[in-house]
């Protein structure tokens, strides 16, 4: 999704990117002082994305959900989501130039050291499914 | 954000749904899911949310390694979300029961959004940090 922002008297074009953060408690076994540097880091880290303006939302997701399938969702279960590694604990959206800043910003999180990975993925408008099916009826219609 | 409002994240997992419908089909189910998110968005239960390009990059490891994220189209896969701000989690889950990709094999996961996340939880908790946390401009949209 593009945004602009403007930056002493010239307009940056701005994309949205949403960081998906996976991984299990990273605090286990971790000694207390360790535990509070890392916090302390990552709250800093935080603040400073949030300070320059590369952060437009972003929250924690609680370890307890809910997950809906099946036909007319009639399928509602439990999701035990965070005690796999693949489970989603949180979530950044960030306003960037492009891509390799998004990367650049997911690499230098301090929870990267232990076990918690960075999903970087671009926001749209238009789900890629509609451009498929548009581009479908085209082939057909052409 | 009305206090007794609780906020909920959807995460759609699934971008290989469309997979075999005909362009009429997949065009129905899309239109619905934006009428779906507009009526949401109108009755104020729904404050934002966006499909999610299938390309990306995965970043991890001590070495922050930097892959291509394998994101082409399998079930697993997170297509899209919705911030939601409702009464309790029925609601959120009723709406996600709405979903019209439901019916094609999309599935939906509704997560509580949280205050502070759970490390930090257990670090107040445990006596090891206050529970001061800034991000002012965070919250969801």
């Amino acid at each position: 999704m593009q945004t602009t922002k403007t930056v002493m008297n010239e307009t940056k074009p701005m994309s949205e990117y949403l960081l998906l953060f996976r991984g299990k408690d990273w605090d286990e076994g971790l000694p207390q002082d360790e535990l509070q540097r890392l916090l302390d880091g990552t709250t800093a880290w935080l603040d400073g994305l949030a300070k320059s303006g590369r952060i437009k939302a972003g929250q924690p997701l609680a370890r307890q959900g809910t997950v809906v399938s099946g036909a007319k969702g009639k399928g509602v279960t439990d999701g035990p989501f965070v005690e796999s590694k693949e489970g989603i604990a949180g979530y950044l959206i960030l306003r960037v130039e492009n891509e390799a800043e998004a990367v650049a910003i997911a690499r230098s999180m301090p929870t990267l050291l232990y076990g918690i990975s960075a999903e970087v993925r671009p926001l749209l408008d238009e789900c890629p499914c509609f451009e498929r099916a548009r581009q479908k009826l085209n082939l057909v219609t052409a | 954000m009305s206090t007794e409002k609780s906020d909920y994240l959807l995460l759609f997992r699934g971008t290989n749904w469309d997979k075999g419908m005909s362009p009429e089909q997949i065009q129905k189910v899309v239109t619905d899911w934006y009428a779906w998110f507009d009526r949401l968005k109108r009755e104020g239960r729904c404050s934002g949310g966006h499909p999610l390009q299938s390309s990306g990059k995965i970043v991890s490891g001590k070495n922050r390694a930097v892959a291509d994220g394998p994101f082409a189209e399998s079930k697993e896969t997170i297509g899209g979300y919705f911030y939601l701000h409702v009464a309790d989690e029925a609601e959120a889950v009723a709406i996600a029961q709405l979903c019209p990709g439901l019916d094609y094999g999309v599935v939906v996961e509704v997560r509580p959004v949280a205050e502070m996340c759970s490390v930090r939880e257990r670090a107040v908790t445990g006596g090891i940090m206050a529970k001061e946390i800034s991000l002012e401009t965070a919250g969801g949209r």
